[in-house]
């Protein structure tokens, strides 16, 4: 950047930070600048235009180090992108109008000017559209693990009967992490009934049925027996509307009784004991 | 990348190249299940070359795509081709009295699947298997 | 090269424990066997374990499957043992269901269900 830009902006960061404020206070969709104490939107303002210009210097290139400081602390400022991307735009643009106030720029240098400003603003913004798409794809995998943390686990309720409660959509991939799960589980716990309690199963559609008939295919070939609990009734109509066969298995409707079941299975009963 | 292959001549070679599926398998860091996918893909392949096509080979290549870590195995050969494809990918269908389970089941075990054949002109099968 | 799968009797019941990977000629070897001694026993049950094997393919669970509707024809159950996590999912996968089947998770449970059935 050239040397009148730099001094033009400095001498004017004031006037800038005050207009742009002003400009941003007119901005919907942010509540920061519309709930915050004055005296923080001044200081928060102020490191912003700081930041915005610290990659401004005579020369032309900016330097990838300045702009991932520039980067990494707007990303602190916790907000939207959209606003961000306000933020520089307008940022910018109050820059320009000041400076052709100032007649730092008029109409013989409009060119120059034109394209300084994009050397200045353009790697600011894919900087920080860049480390908000990596946020959001470390956000989503960690969901996703999360998810799958959530949800897969074979727990061991009584000697050789096991419950995995299933909770939340199933996809493909899921659907091969519970099955893993639950095989790994029948085994390592000795279960010889294990229960598949759909509770939490929002929608039981075709693929769902199918993943569901594999792991139950699945236990009984490690020697185990499957058990489907939990079945609502709008689960068991779109079940029998879908034409799914779940015929080989057995089902219940609740946990409990797919308890007693498990229990008849493994030869045992619960008996009251009377008081004495 | 590196790649390794078995000749599919004898039904030894059956057991070779399914030995080194999973030993590519194990070192590329898939788990037990996905090991045994591969190796049973693997085993699919080479034993449909040796039943059907008389000898052809079996190639295993480490790849990435993306970031992604991945195993791909080709199984080709100058055998007869085949006639239909469509058919051999239902379960079920076999011309030797098999289960006719090999090639819908290798197309589900694996993450991709591609054929190319023609008649009189031998057969190539690509699969590949992605570590997530 | 020929390996054969030792099949011991204990009272009514063959047991045969597979240590190693099947090859197909061990395989078929197996199936025939099982069935001779099946037939020099008179044995009303069969329990197969497989906890070492850690992958079967189409053409092993054929044999697999084969057996155990032979014996079947033969008058005697048969129960597998022992089939371990990945190779039942890459079963499944396959397609392969093993449909009319008893397992068990070990040896000794098998035997149990084995005893309990050939009881009833
Ligand atoms: N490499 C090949 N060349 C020619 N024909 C093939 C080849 N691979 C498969 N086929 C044909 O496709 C059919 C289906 O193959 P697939 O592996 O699905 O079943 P199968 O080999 O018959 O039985 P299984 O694999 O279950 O023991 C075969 O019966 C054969 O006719
Ligand atoms: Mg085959």
């Amino acid at each position: 950047m050239n040397k009148i830009t730099v001094e033009g902006i400095r001498q004017n960061m004031d006037e800038i930070i005050e207009r742009w404020i002003k400009t941003m206070k007119e901005e919907k969709g942010e509540r920061f600048f519309h709930f915050m104490p004055d005296h923080l939107i001044e200081k928060t303002s102020r490191e912003f235009a700081e930041l915005m210009t610290s990659n401004i210097d005579e020369s032309d290139a900016a330097s990838t180090e300045k702009i991932n400081d520039f980067t990494e602390k707007v990303v602190r400022f916790g907000w939207a992108i959209k606003f961000v991307n306000k933020a520089i735009d307008n940022f910018s643009d109050i820059v320009f109008e000041l400076l052709e106030e100032k007649h730092i720029i008029n109409d013989a240098n409009f060119k120059s000017f034109n394209q300084l400003f994009k050397n200045w603003i353009n790697p600011l913004r894919e900087s920080i559209i860049d480390a908000y798409s990596t946020e959001w794809e470390r956000t989503v995998s960690l969901q996703k693990i999360a998810l799958q943390e959530l949800s897969a686990s074979l727990i061991p309720v009584f000697e050789k009967i096991s419950v995995m409660p299933l909770v939340g959509t199933i996809d493909t991939e899921r659907a091969k992490l519970i099955m893993e799960n639950l095989l790994e589980g029948v085994v390592s716990q000795r279960a010889e009934v294990v229960l598949l309690d759909i509770t939490g199963v929002p929608v039981v559609d075709t693929m769902v049925a199918h993943h569901i008939i594999q792991a139950a295919d699945a236990v009984r070939l490690v020697g185990a027996k499957c058990m489907l609990v939990g079945i609502r009734p709008e689960i068991a109509q779109t079940i029998v509307a879908l034409g799914i066969n779940l015929h080989e298995f057995t089902t219940k409707s609740t946990l409990q009784k797919g308890m007693q079941a498990a229990l008849g299975l493994t030869n045992r009963a619960i008996v009251e004991v009377e008081e004495q | 990348m590196k790649r390794s292959s078995v000749e599919i001549i004898t039904e030894w070679d059956i057991v070779a190249a399914r030995q080194l599926g999973r030993n590519e398998a194990k070192k590329a860091g898939f788990g037990t299940v996905d090991q045994a996918r591969i190796t049973t893909a693997i085993s699919e392949l080479a034993r449909n070359i040796y039943l059907y096509a008389g000898k052809g080979r079996i190639e295993i290549e480490r790849v990435t795509d993306g970031g992604k870590d991945g195993i791909k195995v080709v199984a080709s050969d100058e055998g007869p081709g085949i006639p239909d494809l469509r058919k051999v990918m239902e379960d079920g269908f076999s011309t030797s009295g098999g289960l006719g389970a090999g090639m819908p089941g290798v197309k589900r075990l694996m993450d991709e699947f591609k054929v190319i054949s023609e008649p009189n002109n031998g057969t190539t099968i690509t699969a590949t298997k992605w570590l997530h | 090269m020929k390996t054969r799968i030792p099949i011991l009797k204990l009272n009514d019941v063959l047991i045969v424990s597979i240590q190693w990977e099947l090859d197909d000629q061990t395989a078929i070897q197996f199936q025939e066997d099982l069935l001779n001694k099946m037939h020099e026993t008179a044995a009303l049950g069969v329990v197969i374990d497989l906890t070492p094997i850690d992958f079967i393919d189409s053409f092993i669970a054929k044999v697999l499957g084969d057996v155990i509707n032979m014996t079947g024809l033969m008058g005697a159950k048969v129960v597998i043992t022992g089939i371990q996590p990945a190779v039942a999912i890459t079963l499944i996968e396959l397609g392969i269901r093993l449909n009319n089947v008893m397992t068990a998770l070990d040896l000794e449970n098998g035997l149990d269900k084995l005893n309990k059935e050939l009881e009833a």
